[in-house]
């Protein structure tokens, strides 16, 4: 370098590098080549304040901030040096420091082989050039710097967008992790956050499978706990790079969840420490918006759930409402299975109803409601879809009566029986375990439930049954569950559910709220079944009284007819004894004698009525024998037989083959028969059939003899029916009306039983019932002396 | 000649069995009730008393009780209207019960039955 036009060439060539748009590495470099080439330069070097050694003299030359050379008139002076910097000591160099404003930058290195002089003016130079070397790098830097900046602007623009955009937590999720893939320009990222009851770090959106790697765990879950983000970029032989960041999510309370990033997609695939800072303010950044979208979330989970148990209960307070408006067990059991089926109730396809028979230990099949086939469930379905939405007191309020008794699925369910030993069986052991199951069961037919499984057990319902659990893997499984209904203290039956038509499985929360209502129902049901106790014990105490009242007042009619037969029966005597008197003294041919005759036939027969009449009235004693009912019906029949005859009438006889004897008093027995038979022949005026029909019978486990008396006559007039039995309510002209009240005091003090089946205009069968097994309490008095 | 006493408060009964009885062949007197029933066991010493057991005062059986504190083998027939007494134990001291009837040929019979006449 000797005159000025090359140096102005040189300034120019640099100028125009330094201004060029070529990265700033390669910029350096031909700025270097220029410079060397000027010069004739053996070596050329930008020496980085990073690459400068301490304690060497190149440091020194750095702090001094002045140029320093070594030529031919100042050789260098051999001042300590550097092992590192023992290259540079050629026979001619010069280092130039450079400086933006005040920060050191680095130096310009100029060495060459031989010995030479370097001109003020050549190093004047170099000056210069170094400058606008210095000048370069600090634009590069500001380029690099802006740069930077920028792209975390977008970074945070592109967060901000993220941020704003949703509210639900798994598209913010999603858009997270899309969105810091995108700006780290990682193959993978994961979220993760910390359950807070269980306090079990989750991976909530992952994308890619680096998750499943469990040193990405380790790494997050030391992220978490620690507080401190994370960078790790491993170099292992053979293998690729693994590099993570990780940086923790943090509320004011503490850490709550990780961000991660995996694998860069540039080559070296690791991550440098602006994607950390840009990963830190992603974390920084998103922290609060995951917090409120978790927050969100958990409210409107909350919400959701309140709503539910609004439902529910409002559910369980009309059905309450429902339950209060009757105390028929019907009803009742109507209602119950009601609610539970419809869609404004519980929402289950079907209901079953069994309630315990403790007696006999067996739970009995009640009542069902539920469509019998999928079509007529469809058919529901549809209906209810277009009617506007009831509530479930207007729809128990449209319940008919026989709307449930007509079903397939009622009759077939009325006619199951569980034994409740059978410990197999849900049902039995919803029962005795006093708890709910819920209980996946392979479907088998459409029909529904299968009365009966392989095992024997009944409704196919075993849990522990070997074909059940085989098949509960089929696709088409049919689940059903079953609660206890519970009385006061005790379980008074089951109810079990399913959903055969749509197939929803049942869920543990579906059989929460249907104990809760099962156990309203129950005491609802128990109390109508109390209700329903009570009237039969009042219809049979109603029954009983009216037996009485009829009893006292046979007792005071018999009273009243004895005072008034005594009283009669002295004069009689005396009227009677008197006349006997006169007919003996009265020659047989005067007129009197006939008078007098008159009189005592007369006489006799008042006596003969007032004996009728004592007869009924006065307890009589029974003489108790094993009899033959055919021998005292054929003894009767041959005392009417002859007046049959004469009219004609038909007599039609029944026996059984074998009857088995009674207990009872054959003369009163004897009077029974006869006076029926005289009754008949009375009805019918002119021809006529009689049947007499006998056979055993047994009812409520003890025997008996029915026999049937049956006239074709003109029947009983239904105004008159229910007084036959009343003493002296007579309908025929003659007679004291006491034939039909005899028979029933005989055949009630025989323990039996005498019922009417009247047709008017037909006839009438009296049917009478006398017990076969021995009188465990009859007046079994010995006759009178 | 046997002697029987009528014990009756229907004044035709007394009348209608004193006579029967008399045509009989007995001996026949007569009481309205159970004191002169009692009054008159020891005076007519009777060989069979018929005794009515409705009777104003003293009835029939109570009457019964006191003729056998008297006389232990005295035979009695209660005679009543009423056939009940009949199950009344204490009727069963008596020898005989007879429901009244217009026909007096049961009681008749009974009287030579228990007189040892048959």
């Amino acid at each position: 370098m000797s005159g000025h036009p090359e140096a102005f060439d040189l300034l120019k060539s640099i100028i125009h590098l330094s201004n060029s748009a070529i990265p700033i590495k390669a910029k350096l470099d031909q700025m270097l080549q220029t410079i060397s080439e000027a010069f004739g330069s053996d070596q050329c070097l930008f020496l980085r304040r990073e690459k400068i050694v301490e304690n060497g003299f190149l440091s020194r030359v750095a702090s001094q901030t002045e140029p320093f050379w070594a030529d031919k008139e100042s050789p260098f002076s051999g001042e300590e040096i550097h092992p590192e910097e023992k290259d540079l000591l050629r026979p001619t160099f010069a280092c130039i420091p450079l400086y933006d404003e005040t920060i050191f930058q680095g130096i310009l290195y100029i060495g060459f082989s031989e010995k030479q002089q370097l001109s003020s003016q050549e190093i004047d130079l170099l000056v210069l050039v170094a400058k606008e070397m210095g000048e370069a790098v600090r634009n590069a830097h500001l380029l690099q710097k802006m740069e930077q900046t920028s792209s975390e602007l977008a970074t945070l623009h592109e967060m901000g967008k993220v941020v704003t955009s949703t509210l639900k937590l798994e598209e913010l999720l999603e858009s997270i992790v899309r969105t810091g893939l995108k700006i780290l320009k990682a193959k993978g990222g994961v979220l993760r956050i910390l359950d807070r009851k269980t306090k079990e770090l989750k991976v909530k959106w992952s994308l890619g499978d680096y998750h499943e790697n469990p040193l990405d765990e380790k790494i997050a879950k030391r992220v978490v706990f620690t507080r401190t983000p994370f960078l790790l970029n491993h170099f292992s032989k053979g293998n690729p790079i693994l590099s993570i960041v990780c940086a923790p999510l943090l509320s004011k309370e503490g850490s709550f969840g990780t961000l991660g990033f995996y694998d860069k997609e540039t080559d070296p695939s690791k991550f440098d420490e602006r994607d950390f800072q840009l990963l830190l303010t992603m974390a920084n950044q998103m922290s609060c918006a995951i917090e409120n979208a978790v927050t969100h979330y958990e409210t409107s989970k909350m919400v959701d759930e309140h709503k539910k148990r609004v439902g529910q209960l409002s559910i369980l307070w009309e059905l309450n409402k429902a339950l209060l408006t009757t105390v028929n067990f019907e009803r009742i059991l109507q209602i119950t299975l009601t609610a539970i089926t419809v869609g404004a109730g519980l929402g289950f396809n079907r209901a079953m109803l069994f309630m315990l028979n403790e007696r006999n230990r067996s739970l009995n099949g009640t009542m069902a409601v539920g469509p019998d086939n999928a079509e007529e469930a469809g058919k529901i379905w549809n209906y209810l879809s277009q009617e506007k939405e009831e509530t479930l007191s207007d729809l128990i309020a449209q319940i008919l009566p026989s709307s449930t008794s007509n079903s397939i699925l009622n009759h077939k369910v009325k006619g199951i029986q569980v034994p409740l030993e059978q410990e197999q069986c849900i049902l039995s052991r919803t029962v005795l375990e006093g708890k709910s199951f819920n209980v996946l069961f392979p479907q088998v037919d459409q029909e529904g439930v299968r009365t009966r499984c392989e095992r024997g057990c009944l409704l196919s319902s075993a849990a522990s049954c070997p074909i059940g659990e085989h098949l509960s893997r089929d696709p088409t499984v049919y689940s059903f569950a079953t609660v206890p209904l519970r009385g006061k203290g005790k379980v008074i039956g089951v109810i079990l559910v399913d959903n055969l038509y749509n197939r929803n499985l049942i869920t543990d929360e579906d059989i929460q709220i249907l104990s809760m209502f099962s156990s309203q129902a129950g005491l609802a049901i128990e109390n109508a079944l109390l209700y329903r106790n009570l009237e039969e014990v009042h219809q049979t105490l109603k029954d009983t009284q009216t037996f009485l009242v009829h009893q006292e007042k046979m007792a005071a009619l018999g009273e009243l007819s004895a005072t008034v037969a005594h009283e009669i029966r002295n004069p009689l005597v005396s009227i009677g004894g008197f006349a006997r008197r006169l007919y003996r003294t009265i020659p047989d041919e005067a007129p009197e004698k006939r008078y007098t005759q008159t009189i005592m036939i007369e006489v006799s027969r008042m006596e003969e009525i007032l004996n009728n009449l004592l007869n009924y009235t006065r307890d009589e004693s029974l003489v108790l024998k094993e009899v033959d009912l055919q021998d005292i019906l054929e003894e009767s029949l041959s005392m009417v037989s002859e007046k049959f005859d004469e009219r004609e009438i038909e007599l039609v006889k029944e026996y059984a083959e074998e009857l088995p004897k009674v207990i009872g008093d054959h003369q009163q027995l004897k009077q029974v028969f006869f006076n029926l038979f005289i009754n008949a022949y009375q009805a019918m005026s002119g021809k006529g059939r009689l049947s007499l029909r006998v056979h055993p019978v047994s009812r409520n486990g003890a025997s008996f003899i029915r026999v049937e008396v049956e006239d074709t006559g003109s029947g009983i007039d239904p105004e008159n029916l229910y007084n036959i039995f009343n003493p002296f309510y007579s309908t025929k002209e003659s007679g004291l009306g006491l034939g039909l009240p005899l028979i029933y005091k005989i055949i009630t003090s025989h323990r039996g039983q005498i019922e009417v089946d009247n047709h008017p205009g037909e006839g009438v069968t009296f049917i009478i019932t006398l017990p076969v097994a021995p009188l465990r309490e009859g007046k079994m008095r010995e006759v009178d002396q | 000649m046997k002697k029987i006493l009528v014990v009756d408060d229907e004044e035709s009964i007394r009348y209608l069995y004193k006579e029967e009885l008399e045509e009989e062949g007995f001996a026949v007197e007569v009481a309205k009730g159970g004191e002169e029933a009692l009054e008159k066991v020891p005076l007519f010493k009777p060989d069979l008393v018929t005794l009515d057991i409705k009777m104003p005062g003293m009835n029939g059986i109570e009457t019964l009780k006191r003729i056998r504190d008297l006389d232990r083998q005295i035979p009695i027939i209660m005679c009543s209207a009423y056939g009940e007494y009949k199950q009344d134990l204490t009727t069963w001291a008596s020898d005989a019960y007879i429901v009244k009837c217009a026909d007096l040929t049961e009681l008749k019979t009974t009287i030579r039955r228990l007189l040892g006449l048959v």
